[in-house]
Protein backbone atom coordinates (compact mmCIF):
# COMPACT_ATOMS: atom_id res chain seq x y z
CA UNK A 1 0.00 0.00 0.00
CA UNK A 2 2.81 2.32 1.00
CA UNK A 3 4.79 1.24 -2.21
CA UNK A 4 1.51 2.00 -4.15
CA UNK A 5 1.39 5.32 -2.66
CA UNK A 6 5.21 6.17 -3.38
CA UNK A 7 4.81 5.00 -7.25
CA UNK A 8 2.00 7.44 -7.33
CA UNK A 9 3.88 9.96 -6.18
CA UNK A 10 6.70 9.14 -7.93
CA UNK A 11 4.42 9.66 -11.62
CA UNK A 12 3.43 12.60 -10.52
CA UNK A 13 6.75 13.97 -9.85
CA UNK A 14 7.66 12.79 -13.48
CA UNK A 15 4.86 14.51 -14.64
CA UNK A 16 6.14 18.12 -13.82
CA UNK A 17 9.64 16.96 -14.05
CA UNK A 18 10.77 13.89 -15.79
CA UNK A 19 14.34 13.81 -14.51
CA UNK A 20 13.02 14.25 -10.83
CA UNK A 21 10.47 11.49 -10.98
CA UNK A 22 12.88 8.96 -12.64
CA UNK A 23 15.41 9.94 -9.75
CA UNK A 24 12.67 9.87 -7.16
CA UNK A 25 11.94 6.07 -7.73
CA UNK A 26 14.98 5.03 -8.02
CA UNK A 27 15.85 6.72 -4.91
CA UNK A 28 13.30 4.73 -3.35
CA UNK A 29 14.03 1.26 -5.07
CA UNK A 30 10.66 1.88 -7.23
CA UNK A 31 12.78 1.02 -10.34
CA UNK A 32 16.45 0.06 -10.83
CA UNK A 33 18.69 2.71 -12.43
CA UNK A 34 18.93 1.02 -16.07
CA UNK A 35 17.91 2.28 -19.15
CA UNK A 36 15.95 -0.92 -19.63
CA UNK A 37 13.49 -0.52 -16.54
CA UNK A 38 13.52 2.98 -17.50
CA UNK A 39 12.25 2.21 -21.09
CA UNK A 40 9.63 -0.05 -19.79
CA UNK A 41 8.13 2.41 -17.40
CA UNK A 42 7.72 4.51 -19.80
CA UNK A 43 6.54 2.39 -22.78
CA UNK A 44 3.69 1.30 -19.86
CA UNK A 45 3.07 4.85 -19.02
CA UNK A 46 1.04 4.32 -16.49
CA UNK A 47 -0.16 7.48 -14.92
CA UNK A 48 2.01 9.39 -17.07
CA UNK A 49 2.12 12.30 -19.16
CA UNK A 50 2.98 11.78 -22.96
CA UNK A 51 4.21 14.81 -23.36
CA UNK A 52 6.71 14.76 -20.14
CA UNK A 53 7.52 10.88 -21.65
CA UNK A 54 8.12 12.89 -24.98
CA UNK A 55 10.26 15.51 -23.05
CA UNK A 56 12.77 12.44 -21.48
CA UNK A 57 12.96 10.68 -24.20
CA UNK A 58 14.01 13.89 -26.24
CA UNK A 59 17.25 15.10 -24.08
CA UNK A 60 20.61 14.72 -25.25
CA UNK A 61 21.89 13.36 -22.67
CA UNK A 62 23.60 9.73 -23.34
CA UNK A 63 22.05 7.85 -21.07
CA UNK A 64 18.64 9.28 -22.16
CA UNK A 65 19.27 7.97 -26.23
CA UNK A 66 19.85 4.91 -24.22
CA UNK A 67 16.31 4.78 -23.10
CA UNK A 68 15.56 6.15 -26.03
CA UNK A 69 16.51 3.17 -28.33
CA UNK A 70 15.22 0.56 -25.96
CA UNK A 71 11.88 1.83 -25.69
CA UNK A 72 11.60 2.19 -29.12
CA UNK A 73 12.81 -1.66 -29.01
CA UNK A 74 9.82 -2.48 -26.88
CA UNK A 75 7.37 -1.47 -30.13
CA UNK A 76 6.66 -3.94 -32.41
CA UNK A 77 6.44 -2.90 -35.47
CA UNK A 78 6.16 -6.30 -37.64
CA UNK A 79 3.64 -6.83 -40.20
CA UNK A 80 3.34 -2.70 -40.47
CA UNK A 81 3.61 -0.22 -42.93
CA UNK A 82 5.93 2.87 -42.30
CA UNK A 83 3.17 5.08 -41.97
CA UNK A 84 1.57 2.41 -39.78
CA UNK A 85 4.35 1.85 -37.10
CA UNK A 86 5.07 5.83 -37.14
CA UNK A 87 1.65 6.40 -36.46
CA UNK A 88 1.80 3.64 -33.63
CA UNK A 89 5.15 4.99 -32.70
CA UNK A 90 3.67 8.69 -32.05
CA UNK A 91 0.76 7.46 -29.87
CA UNK A 92 3.07 5.86 -27.31
CA UNK A 93 4.84 9.95 -25.97
CA UNK A 94 4.17 12.87 -27.65
CA UNK A 95 6.82 13.92 -30.02
CA UNK A 96 8.63 17.49 -29.30
CA UNK A 97 8.93 20.11 -31.76
CA UNK A 98 12.66 20.80 -31.95
CA UNK A 99 14.23 19.84 -34.42
CA UNK A 100 16.98 18.23 -32.95
CA UNK A 101 14.82 16.08 -30.70
CA UNK A 102 12.26 14.87 -33.56
CA UNK A 103 16.05 13.77 -35.40
CA UNK A 104 17.14 11.54 -32.74
CA UNK A 105 13.73 9.95 -32.03
CA UNK A 106 13.35 9.20 -35.97
CA UNK A 107 16.82 8.09 -36.21
CA UNK A 108 15.82 5.46 -33.40
CA UNK A 109 12.74 4.72 -35.17
CA UNK A 110 14.11 3.82 -38.54
CA UNK A 111 17.03 2.08 -37.05
CA UNK A 112 14.17 -0.64 -35.16
CA UNK A 113 11.85 -0.46 -38.23
CA UNK A 114 14.46 -0.85 -40.62
CA UNK A 115 16.30 -3.89 -38.81
CA UNK A 116 13.86 -5.50 -36.76
CA UNK A 117 10.74 -5.51 -39.48
CA UNK A 118 13.32 -6.91 -42.33
CA UNK A 119 12.41 -4.57 -44.83
CA UNK A 120 11.51 -0.89 -44.27
CA UNK A 121 9.04 -0.89 -47.37
CA UNK A 122 7.43 -2.95 -49.43
CA UNK A 123 10.68 -2.33 -51.61
CA UNK A 124 13.75 -2.98 -49.36
CA UNK A 125 14.73 0.09 -48.19
CA UNK A 126 17.90 0.73 -46.37
CA UNK A 127 18.21 1.98 -42.51
CA UNK A 128 19.92 5.31 -43.69
CA UNK A 129 16.70 5.51 -46.00
CA UNK A 130 14.07 4.98 -43.83
CA UNK A 131 15.30 7.41 -41.57
CA UNK A 132 15.62 10.15 -43.92
CA UNK A 133 11.50 9.48 -44.96
CA UNK A 134 10.90 9.27 -41.81
CA UNK A 135 11.62 12.43 -40.84
CA UNK A 136 10.25 13.99 -44.22
CA UNK A 137 6.74 12.41 -43.13
CA UNK A 138 7.28 14.62 -39.89
CA UNK A 139 8.04 17.44 -41.73
CA UNK A 140 4.60 16.63 -44.56
CA UNK A 141 2.42 16.20 -41.73
CA UNK A 142 3.63 19.42 -39.67
CA UNK A 143 3.08 21.69 -43.42
CA UNK A 144 -0.24 20.11 -44.43
CA UNK A 145 -1.75 20.19 -40.52
CA UNK A 146 0.52 22.52 -38.53
CA UNK A 147 -2.35 25.98 -39.33
CA UNK A 148 0.53 28.24 -39.37
CA UNK A 149 1.87 26.80 -42.58
CA UNK A 150 0.11 28.57 -45.36
CA UNK A 151 2.05 26.94 -48.12
CA UNK A 152 1.15 23.53 -48.16
CA UNK A 153 2.79 21.41 -50.07
CA UNK A 154 1.20 19.44 -53.22
CA UNK A 155 1.94 15.53 -53.75
CA UNK A 156 4.22 16.87 -56.96
CA UNK A 157 5.95 18.77 -54.29
CA UNK A 158 6.33 16.21 -52.01
CA UNK A 159 7.44 13.50 -54.79
CA UNK A 160 9.96 16.02 -55.80
CA UNK A 161 11.47 16.87 -52.33
CA UNK A 162 12.54 13.15 -52.09
CA UNK A 163 14.33 12.79 -55.20
CA UNK A 164 17.68 11.63 -54.34
CA UNK A 165 16.98 9.95 -50.80
CA UNK A 166 17.09 6.56 -51.25
CA UNK A 167 21.22 6.34 -51.66
CA UNK A 168 20.98 8.83 -54.34
CA UNK A 169 18.03 7.17 -56.55
CA UNK A 170 14.91 7.76 -56.25
CA UNK A 171 11.80 6.14 -54.34
CA UNK A 172 9.21 4.76 -56.28
CA UNK A 173 6.25 7.17 -56.83
CA UNK A 174 3.48 5.19 -56.10
CA UNK A 175 4.77 4.65 -52.07
CA UNK A 176 5.32 8.55 -52.02
CA UNK A 177 1.95 8.87 -52.86
CA UNK A 178 0.54 6.58 -50.65
CA UNK A 179 2.37 8.14 -48.48
CA UNK A 180 1.31 11.76 -48.97
CA UNK A 181 -2.56 11.02 -49.41
CA UNK A 182 -2.39 8.35 -45.93
CA UNK A 183 -0.60 11.86 -44.04
CA UNK A 184 -2.92 13.99 -45.75
CA UNK A 185 -6.31 12.06 -45.03
CA UNK A 186 -5.18 11.34 -41.60
CA UNK A 187 -3.35 13.59 -39.29
CA UNK A 188 -0.79 11.85 -36.54
CA UNK A 189 -2.92 11.82 -33.78
CA UNK A 190 -2.09 13.89 -30.37
CA UNK A 191 -1.87 11.55 -27.80
CA UNK A 192 -4.11 12.27 -25.06
CA UNK A 193 -2.21 13.66 -21.99
CA UNK A 194 -4.07 11.49 -19.45
CA UNK A 195 -1.56 12.14 -16.39
CA UNK A 196 -1.97 15.36 -17.47
CA UNK A 197 -5.64 16.05 -15.54
CA UNK A 198 -5.39 15.07 -12.15
CA UNK A 199 -7.87 12.28 -12.46
CA UNK A 200 -5.13 9.86 -11.76
CA UNK A 201 -4.32 11.24 -8.64
CA UNK A 202 -7.90 10.98 -7.19
CA UNK A 203 -8.56 7.75 -8.46
CA UNK A 204 -9.03 5.55 -5.17
CA UNK A 205 -8.21 8.41 -2.50
CA UNK A 206 -8.60 8.05 1.42
CA UNK A 207 -11.73 9.91 1.81
CA UNK A 208 -14.05 12.07 -0.21
CA UNK A 209 -17.58 13.48 0.27
CA UNK A 210 -19.56 16.59 0.62
CA UNK A 211 -18.67 19.01 2.88
CA UNK A 212 -19.32 22.80 4.13
CA UNK A 213 -16.60 25.36 3.44
CA UNK A 214 -16.29 28.51 5.83
CA UNK A 215 -14.37 31.39 3.33
CA UNK A 216 -11.04 32.69 4.23
CA UNK A 217 -12.01 36.30 3.90
CA UNK A 218 -15.38 36.29 2.81
CA UNK A 219 -17.43 34.03 6.17
CA UNK A 220 -19.86 32.22 3.89
CA UNK A 221 -20.49 28.91 3.76
CA UNK A 222 -20.16 26.86 0.25
CA UNK A 223 -20.59 23.26 -0.54
CA UNK A 224 -17.38 21.48 -1.61
CA UNK A 225 -16.55 18.30 -2.58
CA UNK A 226 -13.49 16.97 -0.63
CA UNK A 227 -11.12 14.32 -1.63
CA UNK A 228 -8.17 13.39 1.07
CA UNK A 229 -5.72 11.91 -0.65
CA UNK A 230 -1.54 11.81 -0.82
CA UNK A 231 -1.43 13.89 2.45
CA UNK A 232 -3.33 16.54 0.66
CA UNK A 233 -6.92 17.71 0.66
CA UNK A 234 -8.72 18.83 -2.23
CA UNK A 235 -11.87 20.28 -2.77
CA UNK A 236 -14.08 20.91 -5.39
CA UNK A 237 -16.89 22.96 -7.07
CA UNK A 238 -18.87 20.00 -8.74
CA UNK A 239 -17.58 15.95 -8.63
CA UNK A 240 -16.91 15.76 -11.69
CA UNK A 241 -14.50 18.91 -12.33
CA UNK A 242 -11.54 17.77 -13.44
CA UNK A 243 -9.36 20.09 -11.68
CA UNK A 244 -9.98 21.27 -8.16
CA UNK A 245 -10.75 24.35 -6.55
CA UNK A 246 -8.44 24.34 -4.24
CA UNK A 247 -5.57 22.32 -2.70
CA UNK A 248 -4.71 22.03 0.86
CA UNK A 249 -1.40 20.80 1.51
CA UNK A 250 -1.71 18.88 4.81
CA UNK A 251 1.90 19.19 6.22
CA UNK A 252 2.65 20.93 9.00
CA UNK A 253 -1.27 21.29 9.92
CA UNK A 254 -3.42 19.93 13.02
CA UNK A 255 -6.78 19.21 13.32
CA UNK A 256 -8.78 19.99 16.22
CA UNK A 257 -13.17 20.16 16.55
CA UNK A 258 -14.71 22.84 17.08
CA UNK A 259 -18.15 24.33 17.83
CA UNK A 260 -19.73 26.68 15.66
CA UNK A 261 -23.10 28.77 16.26
CA UNK A 262 -24.62 28.23 12.49
CA UNK A 263 -22.99 25.15 11.47
CA UNK A 264 -22.84 21.39 13.46
CA UNK A 265 -19.87 18.96 13.04
CA UNK A 266 -17.21 21.40 12.81
CA UNK A 267 -13.58 20.91 12.71
CA UNK A 268 -10.81 22.81 12.25
CA UNK A 269 -7.21 22.86 10.19
CA UNK A 270 -4.78 25.07 11.90
CA UNK A 271 -1.13 25.55 12.34
CA UNK A 272 -0.12 24.51 15.83
CA UNK A 273 1.17 27.00 17.82
CA UNK A 274 0.42 30.16 15.56
CA UNK A 275 -2.99 32.32 15.69
CA UNK A 276 -2.98 34.44 12.58
CA UNK A 277 -0.01 32.83 9.96
CA UNK A 278 -1.72 32.09 6.62
CA UNK A 279 -2.26 28.42 5.90
CA UNK A 280 -0.09 27.67 2.49
CA UNK A 281 -2.87 26.41 0.14
CA UNK A 282 -3.80 27.65 -3.13
CA UNK A 283 -7.27 27.86 -5.09
CA UNK A 284 -8.10 28.57 -8.71
CA UNK A 285 -10.64 31.92 -9.01
CA UNK A 286 -13.55 32.22 -10.92
CA UNK A 287 -11.41 33.58 -13.93
CA UNK A 288 -9.17 30.98 -13.71
CA UNK A 289 -6.34 32.62 -11.72
CA UNK A 290 -4.62 30.33 -9.51
CA UNK A 291 -3.79 32.10 -6.13
CA UNK A 292 -2.67 31.83 -2.33
CA UNK A 293 -5.29 30.55 -0.33
CA UNK A 294 -6.26 33.43 2.51
CA UNK A 295 -7.58 30.84 5.45
CA UNK A 296 -5.28 31.33 9.14
CA UNK A 297 -7.48 27.69 9.52
CA UNK A 298 -10.40 25.62 7.69
CA UNK A 299 -13.33 25.33 9.17
CA UNK A 300 -15.20 22.61 7.82
CA UNK A 301 -18.80 21.10 8.60
CA UNK A 302 -19.48 17.69 7.81
CA UNK A 303 -23.35 16.76 7.26
CA UNK A 304 -23.54 14.20 10.61
CA UNK A 305 -21.53 13.17 13.02
CA UNK A 306 -20.29 9.99 12.36
CA UNK A 307 -19.06 11.73 9.08
CA UNK A 308 -17.04 14.13 11.38
CA UNK A 309 -15.49 11.62 13.48
CA UNK A 310 -14.16 9.76 10.11
CA UNK A 311 -13.09 12.75 8.18
CA UNK A 312 -10.93 13.70 11.51
CA UNK A 313 -10.02 10.22 11.72
CA UNK A 314 -8.85 10.15 8.36
CA UNK A 315 -6.84 13.15 7.78
CA UNK A 316 -5.71 12.88 11.46
CA UNK A 317 -3.81 9.35 9.53
CA UNK A 318 -3.03 11.02 6.34
CA UNK A 319 -1.29 14.15 8.52
CA UNK A 320 0.55 11.39 10.78
CA UNK A 321 1.98 9.48 7.86
CA UNK A 322 4.70 12.13 7.93
CA UNK A 323 7.46 10.72 10.32
CA UNK A 324 8.41 14.23 11.38
CA UNK A 325 4.78 14.92 12.58
CA UNK A 326 4.76 11.15 13.76
CA UNK A 327 7.69 12.69 16.11
CA UNK A 328 6.70 16.19 17.04
CA UNK A 329 3.28 14.55 17.73
CA UNK A 330 4.74 12.57 20.02
CA UNK A 331 6.71 15.24 22.25
CA UNK A 332 3.57 17.45 21.89
CA UNK A 333 1.53 14.77 23.33
CA UNK A 334 3.42 14.64 26.57
CA UNK A 335 3.46 18.02 26.95
CA UNK A 336 -0.28 18.30 26.58
CA UNK A 337 -1.59 15.52 27.85
CA UNK A 338 -2.62 17.23 31.68
CA UNK A 339 -3.99 19.99 29.09
CA UNK A 340 -6.34 16.95 27.40
CA UNK A 341 -7.83 15.36 30.69
CA UNK A 342 -8.53 18.91 32.08
CA UNK A 343 -10.34 19.67 28.75
CA UNK A 344 -12.08 16.32 28.60
CA UNK A 345 -13.09 16.65 32.10
CA UNK A 346 -14.84 19.85 31.14
CA UNK A 347 -16.48 18.91 28.08
CA UNK A 348 -18.16 16.09 29.40
CA UNK A 349 -18.89 18.30 32.34
CA UNK A 350 -20.79 21.02 30.08
CA UNK B 1 -16.86 40.49 -43.08
CA UNK B 2 -13.29 40.95 -41.01
CA UNK B 3 -11.81 38.90 -43.78
CA UNK B 4 -12.89 41.24 -46.69
CA UNK B 5 -11.54 44.37 -44.88
CA UNK B 6 -8.52 42.03 -43.65
CA UNK B 7 -7.71 41.45 -47.35
CA UNK B 8 -8.61 45.22 -48.23
CA UNK B 9 -5.93 45.92 -45.83
CA UNK B 10 -3.13 43.68 -47.04
CA UNK B 11 -3.48 44.79 -50.20
CA UNK B 12 -3.34 48.21 -49.76
CA UNK B 13 -0.40 48.08 -47.63
CA UNK B 14 0.65 44.73 -48.81
CA UNK B 15 1.40 42.61 -46.05
CA UNK B 16 4.25 40.51 -46.61
CA UNK B 17 4.51 36.61 -45.47
CA UNK B 18 8.05 35.43 -45.27
CA UNK B 19 9.60 32.33 -44.36
CA UNK B 20 12.47 32.18 -41.45
CA UNK B 21 14.21 29.59 -39.91
CA UNK B 22 15.59 29.42 -36.73
CA UNK B 23 18.59 27.63 -35.89
CA UNK B 24 21.46 26.92 -33.45
CA UNK B 25 22.49 23.91 -31.27
CA UNK B 26 20.49 21.79 -28.75
CA UNK B 27 19.24 23.35 -25.39
CA UNK B 28 20.72 27.22 -26.76
CA UNK B 29 16.95 28.45 -26.03
CA UNK B 30 15.26 28.31 -29.47
CA UNK B 31 11.68 26.65 -28.47
CA UNK B 32 11.57 29.00 -25.50
CA UNK B 33 12.46 31.69 -27.79
CA UNK B 34 10.02 30.36 -30.26
CA UNK B 35 7.60 30.55 -27.79
CA UNK B 36 7.75 34.22 -26.44
CA UNK B 37 7.72 35.39 -29.89
CA UNK B 38 4.24 34.26 -30.45
CA UNK B 39 3.16 35.38 -27.03
CA UNK B 40 2.55 39.05 -28.74
CA UNK B 41 -0.65 37.33 -30.68
CA UNK B 42 -2.45 34.52 -28.48
CA UNK B 43 -3.83 32.06 -30.72
CA UNK B 44 -5.84 29.04 -29.68
CA UNK B 45 -4.40 26.31 -32.19
CA UNK B 46 -4.76 22.62 -32.18
CA UNK B 47 -1.55 20.93 -31.45
CA UNK B 48 0.08 19.27 -34.76
CA UNK B 49 2.71 16.04 -34.10
CA UNK B 50 5.58 17.42 -36.11
CA UNK B 51 8.33 20.40 -36.21
CA UNK B 52 7.19 23.68 -33.86
CA UNK B 53 5.99 26.02 -36.34
CA UNK B 54 4.97 29.61 -35.54
CA UNK B 55 3.50 32.80 -37.04
CA UNK B 56 4.87 36.03 -35.57
CA UNK B 57 2.80 39.16 -37.01
CA UNK B 58 5.35 41.98 -36.86
CA UNK B 59 5.80 45.51 -38.64
CA UNK B 60 2.88 44.75 -41.26
CA UNK B 61 5.27 41.32 -42.12
CA UNK B 62 3.91 37.86 -41.49
CA UNK B 63 6.78 35.74 -40.22
CA UNK B 64 6.53 31.90 -40.37
CA UNK B 65 9.44 30.82 -38.21
CA UNK B 66 10.70 27.53 -38.37
CA UNK B 67 11.80 24.87 -35.88
CA UNK B 68 14.28 22.87 -38.46
CA UNK B 69 17.68 21.06 -38.55
CA UNK B 70 20.40 21.24 -40.65
CA UNK B 71 21.76 17.89 -40.52
CA UNK B 72 23.24 16.97 -43.68
CA UNK B 73 21.53 13.82 -44.16
CA UNK B 74 18.35 15.85 -44.89
CA UNK B 75 19.84 17.65 -47.59
CA UNK B 76 18.04 16.48 -49.61
CA UNK B 77 14.93 17.94 -48.78
CA UNK B 78 16.18 21.23 -47.69
CA UNK B 79 16.06 22.64 -50.71
CA UNK B 80 12.93 22.42 -51.04
CA UNK B 81 11.09 23.58 -47.75
CA UNK B 82 14.18 26.17 -47.63
CA UNK B 83 13.80 27.41 -50.87
CA UNK B 84 12.53 30.88 -50.61
CA UNK B 85 13.87 31.57 -46.97
CA UNK B 86 14.47 35.46 -46.42
CA UNK B 87 15.98 35.11 -43.31
CA UNK B 88 17.94 32.94 -40.92
CA UNK B 89 17.77 33.52 -37.07
CA UNK B 90 20.65 31.61 -35.49
CA UNK B 91 20.65 31.01 -31.95
CA UNK B 92 23.81 30.61 -29.56
CA UNK B 93 23.91 30.21 -25.79
CA UNK B 94 26.50 33.11 -25.12
CA UNK B 95 27.66 31.03 -21.80
CA UNK B 96 28.48 28.01 -23.28
CA UNK B 97 32.41 28.27 -24.56
CA UNK B 98 32.39 24.60 -25.02
CA UNK B 99 30.58 24.36 -27.32
CA UNK B 100 30.80 27.69 -29.47
CA UNK B 101 33.39 26.06 -32.22
CA UNK B 102 30.66 23.81 -32.86
CA UNK B 103 28.09 26.65 -33.29
CA UNK B 104 30.34 28.22 -35.63
CA UNK B 105 30.63 24.85 -37.75
CA UNK B 106 26.80 24.83 -38.13
CA UNK B 107 26.91 28.38 -39.13
CA UNK B 108 29.73 28.27 -41.85
CA UNK B 109 27.98 24.84 -43.14
CA UNK B 110 24.33 26.83 -43.47
CA UNK B 111 25.58 30.08 -45.07
CA UNK B 112 27.46 27.90 -47.91
CA UNK B 113 23.74 26.52 -48.68
CA UNK B 114 22.57 27.72 -52.00
CA UNK B 115 19.38 27.84 -50.26
CA UNK B 116 19.96 30.67 -47.87
CA UNK B 117 21.84 32.08 -49.97
CA UNK B 118 19.58 35.30 -50.33
CA UNK B 119 19.14 35.03 -46.40
CA UNK B 120 19.99 38.32 -44.32
CA UNK B 121 21.16 36.26 -40.64
CA UNK B 122 20.24 37.69 -37.42
CA UNK B 123 22.49 35.95 -34.98
CA UNK B 124 20.52 36.03 -31.11
CA UNK B 125 23.31 35.75 -28.27
CA UNK B 126 21.15 34.26 -26.07
CA UNK B 127 20.95 33.71 -22.17
CA UNK B 128 22.98 36.93 -21.72
CA UNK B 129 20.72 37.36 -18.18
CA UNK B 130 23.48 34.88 -17.03
CA UNK B 131 26.91 36.17 -15.54
CA UNK B 132 29.56 35.36 -17.40
CA UNK B 133 27.82 35.25 -20.80
CA UNK B 134 30.33 36.30 -23.38
CA UNK B 135 29.85 39.56 -25.19
CA UNK B 136 28.16 40.05 -28.50
CA UNK B 137 31.53 41.06 -29.71
CA UNK B 138 33.57 38.33 -28.46
CA UNK B 139 30.57 35.90 -29.76
CA UNK B 140 31.23 37.30 -33.47
CA UNK B 141 34.37 37.23 -33.63
CA UNK B 142 34.16 33.71 -32.43
CA UNK B 143 31.21 33.25 -34.99
CA UNK B 144 33.92 34.83 -37.78
CA UNK B 145 30.85 36.89 -38.81
CA UNK B 146 33.28 39.77 -39.32
CA UNK B 147 34.30 37.52 -42.41
CA UNK B 148 30.83 36.92 -43.57
CA UNK B 149 30.33 38.89 -46.94
CA UNK B 150 27.89 39.60 -49.28
CA UNK B 151 24.69 39.31 -46.67
CA UNK B 152 23.51 41.78 -44.05
CA UNK B 153 23.65 40.51 -40.85
CA UNK B 154 23.08 41.44 -37.10
CA UNK B 155 23.99 40.15 -33.35
CA UNK B 156 21.62 41.00 -30.94
CA UNK B 157 21.76 40.26 -27.26
CA UNK B 158 18.96 38.19 -25.98
CA UNK B 159 17.38 36.54 -22.93
CA UNK B 160 14.47 33.88 -24.14
CA UNK B 161 13.35 33.88 -20.17
CA UNK B 162 12.45 37.18 -20.35
CA UNK B 163 12.26 38.33 -24.08
CA UNK B 164 14.91 40.90 -23.41
CA UNK B 165 16.13 41.74 -27.06
CA UNK B 166 13.44 40.03 -28.92
CA UNK B 167 11.90 42.90 -30.66
CA UNK B 168 15.16 44.67 -31.03
CA UNK B 169 16.24 41.70 -33.30
CA UNK B 170 12.94 41.78 -34.80
CA UNK B 171 13.20 45.79 -36.05
CA UNK B 172 16.07 44.62 -37.53
CA UNK B 173 14.83 41.57 -39.32
CA UNK B 174 11.92 43.36 -40.42
CA UNK B 175 13.43 46.55 -41.47
CA UNK B 176 15.64 44.17 -43.49
CA UNK B 177 12.92 42.31 -45.12
CA UNK B 178 10.93 45.33 -46.35
CA UNK B 179 13.93 46.58 -47.81
CA UNK B 180 13.97 43.36 -50.14
CA UNK B 181 12.28 43.45 -53.23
Amino acid sequence: MQRNKQVAMGRKKFNMDPKKGIQFLIENELLKNTCEDIAQFLYKGEGLNKTAIGDYLGERDAFNIQVLHVFVGLHEFTDLNLVQALRQFLWSFRLPGEAQKIDRMMEAFAQRFAGGAGACLSTSVRGHTCYVLSFAIIMLNTSLHNPNVKDKPTVERFIAMNRGINDGGDLPEELLRNLYESIKNEPFKIPEDDGNDLTHTFFNPDREGWLLKLGGRVKTWKRRWFILTDNCLYYFEYTTDKEPRGIIPLENLSIREVEDSKKPNCFELYIPDSKDQVIKACKTEADGRVVEGNHTVYRISAPTPEEKEEWIRRIRAAISRDPFYEMLAARKKKVSSTKRHTLSRTEQGG
Amino acid sequence: MGNVFEKLFESLFGKKEVRILILGLDGVGKTTMLYKLKLGRIVATVPTVGSSVETVEYNNISLTIWDVNSHCKHRPMWRHYFKDTKGVIFVVDSNDRERISEAQEELTRLLMEDELMDAVLLVFANKQDVPNAMSTAEIADKLGLQSVRQRNWHIQATSATSGDGFYEGLDWLSSQLKNQK
